[in-house]
């Protein structure tokens, strides 16, 4: 059942602490998430899927499981999620994803009895149309679907996807940082995609019980970061990066308004607002995911996550034991210092050191920062009616603040660009009809993949 | 003062700079209406304008995203003027395969080489993503480019560079081409490891690499 969500669940960015949401969860072997600690979420890659090879699999997620819950048993974990990330390749077969979380989650159990601990698996199923090549593909979307099935049915806690639609547009927008492109992606593509989608997702784990996670925009916001790259460098500016994540929370809220309660996936690191606007637990990454990307947000990315994550390790041996083994470890005693800090009734105090180490540091680290993303959170949900014009605020609120934030300063290159974004969202039509009008011819001759037909335009 | 020609032939330069696609195809449209000739026009107005953009960039004032977008301009200028330049082809600078190796769906990264290479006067086949090693040998042997591009982004996509190379040496035409790598986890080290001319470390790098090639 869809709903939209007109008001901010929290009262305050001064809630936004980790380890505590306003609608904490209970799910998996007798897990609770958000209920006044952070729960370590590991993520990995096997060898066989980057070596292409489709035999062994199975086998290898029964070992990298075994590995890591020996680990977690060394460490006196008390509570772990893992989080199961199936490439083209697995949810292509469904069988496959049902034998693994079937075999993952038998291992997990007898674990938990063993040794009294809580925990859950998480299935994020590979959105498998290929936007870029193919569109909207309908038979790619039937097989995710019944692989989406399969792991619910056989175990999987939550179920979370990295959604795509939008996808062929944002890159030919992202590229030219062509807000007008990246507005119709994020604002209209995506959330049309999204809500057929997550309907179906959200029908799938009503039906098994299960707990609907959420999607993430790493396809659209993570690539405007990687892009942007580190100090200095100029691909893409900064601030364009950190306007494109604030519209990515927009978007991505599609997905709770479909009725999606969270976990949020890790690489959403839109989470933030998506936490304000909800009150929903999240998952994050940052400095941890360092394994897989470097970013300038590593510190305050944790300030208010829930299961605090790796984003992907491949399994590889390293001097400590297996890479996912020493990220479980890395993982678990950040969480152990975090949730120390609840027991002693400094968690605001360590959220607090989180955001000023990196807040000022860089915009894209500033839109995260709780009174920032709060406020970004606040513009979405003013705008009641559509997606479009929600993304639109988001832009508008966060290139207000980054232009107003003083301690950020920006370098002349990054303050022109702000301001021309102003200046360029200034000229946007405030009805989406016209913008769609506007949008829709340009994109169809610009973007070869891109099939308005597909979104029902 | 100068004259409408002169005037048309400024503007156009502005306009490039402003990345105003429109502004410089009416401006390009007003030095033709003026009487001038189309060669001035492409040195004059897209030259001078592309040396102002390419000298913002390098001083940090325009991003990259921009030096590309005003190539985009440039092109769509020279295309209109195409009709006027009878028997006056632009000669390219030489010929680039492009793409990203097999099981790599990323493609932001060649896109950009892509893009910038062409700016820089460059024919480029671009075969996209998730390229298989026998698509780029193919490639070679129909299009005898000058150079070979290919792009990863996963460490675990990255070893399929050495496939290629390997298979275009076992098909002869490894010694034809240059062969350029680039992508977030390679190194210098590596692209040497794997038998790579050279590697780029970022699309600048890298389209100065391959205008260094044809310049010998």
């Amino acid at each position: 059942m869809s709903a939209k969500l007109s008001k901010m669940e929290t009262s305050s960015p001064a809630e936004l602490v980790f380890g505590l949401a306003k609608h904490p969860l209970n799910y998996g072997i007798g897990l609770d998430v958000g209920k006044g600690s952070v729960v370590p979420e590991l993520k990995y890659f096997t060898r066989s899927a980057s070596e292409g090879r489709t035999e062994g699999i199975k086998g290898e997620f029964v070992s990298i499981t075994s590995d890591v819950l020996q680990r977690a048993s060394e460490l006196g974990l008390p509570a772990l999620q893992l989080e199961t990330e199936f490439t083209f390749v697995e949810t292509s077969r469904p069988r496959m994803v049902g034998e693994i979380v079937i075999a993952q989650k038998d291992m997990l159990e007898k674990h938990c009895e063993r040794f009294g601990t809580a925990a859950a698996l998480r299935a994020t199923i590979a959105d498998m149309r290929d936007v870029r090549r193919k569109g909207l593909d309908p038979e790619s979307r039937a097989k995710m679907m019944e692989s989406f099935e399969a792991a619910a049915s056989n175990g999987a806690d939550v179920l979370s996807i990295e959604s795509e639609g939008g996808k062929d547009v944002f890159n030919h927008a992202v590229i030219r940082q062509d807000l007008k492109g990246v507005l119709f992606a994020l604002g209209v593509l995506a959330p049309i995609d999204m809500k057929r989608l997550w309907k179906d997702i959200v029908r799938v784990a009503d039906k098994a019980g299960v707990v609907p996670g959420g999607d993430t925009a790493c396809a659209f916001g993570n690539t405007a970061m990687r892009m942007a790259d580190g100090v200095g460098q100029m691909t893409i500016s900064h601030v364009f990066a950190a306007a494109v994540r604030a519209m990515s929370a927009s978007r991505s809220l599609v997905a709770y308004e479909e009725g999606a309660r969270g976990p949020g996936k890790d690489c959403a690191y839109e989470n933030v607002v998506l936490k304000a606007i909800t009150g929903f637990p999240m998952s994050m990454e940052g400095k941890t995911s360092a394994s897989a990307h470097s970013s300038l947000v590593g510190n305050v990315a944790a300030a208010c996550c829930d299961l605090w994550s790796n984003e992907q390790v491949p399994n590889v041996m390293l001097f400590g034991g297996t890479a996912p083994q020493v990220f479980l470890e890395i993982l678990s005693y950040d969480v152990k210092l975090m949730n120390e800090a609840h027991r002693a009734k400094r968690a605001k105090e360590v959220a607090d050191l989180l955001i000023s180490s990196d807040k000022f540091s860089d915009p894209q680290a500033f839109v995260l920062a709780p009174d920032v993303a709060w406020q970004i959170g606040s513009a979405i949900v003013s705008e009641q009616d559509d997606a479009y014009r929600r993304t639109v605020a988001a832009c508008r609120t966060a290139l207000d603040m980054i232009l107003d934030a003083k301690e950020l300063n920006l370098s002349a290159s990054e303050r022109r660009f702000g301001l021309k974004l102003k200046d360029e969202l200034m000229s946007m039509p405030s009805d989406v009809d016209q913008f769609i009008r506007d949008s829709l011819d340009e994109y169809r001759d610009k973007v070869e993949t891109f099939r308005p037909r597909d979104y029902e335009l | 003062m100068a004259s409408a020609g002169e005037r048309a032939i400024a503007e156009l330069r502005d306009k490039l700079v402003g990345l105003d696609f429109e502004g410089a195809k009416k401006a390009a449209q007003d030095a033709l209406d003026a009487g001038v000739s189309p060669q001035k026009i492409v040195t004059g107005g897209i030259g001078e304008g592309m040396n102002i953009v390419g000298q913002k960039f390098e001083k940090s004032e325009y991003f990259l995203s921009e030096l590309i977008v005003a190539g985009e301009v440039a092109k769509e200028v020279t295309q209109l003027l195409q009709p006027h330049l009878k028997g006056t082809q632009l000669k390219k600078l030489g010929k680039v395969v492009i793409g990203t190796v097999r099981g790599d769906l990323h493609d932001i990264g060649k896109n950009i080489v892509a893009m910038m290479l062409e700016t820089a006067g460059f024919e480029v086949i671009d075969l996209g993503s998730d390229v298989p090693a026998e698509n780029f040998v193919d490639a070679v042997k129909k299009h005898s480019p000058d150079i070979v591009g290919m792009s990863a982004l996963l460490t675990v996509t990255m070893t399929e560079m050495a496939t290629v190379i390997q298979q275009l040496k076992d098909s002869g035409v490894r010694k034809k081409v240059k062969v350029i790598v680039g992508g977030a986890p390679l190194t210098d080290d590596y692209a040497k490891s794997i038998g790579a001319d050279a590697f780029g470390r970022d699309a600048v790098q890298g389209t100065e690499i391959c205008k260094s090639w044809v310049a010998k």
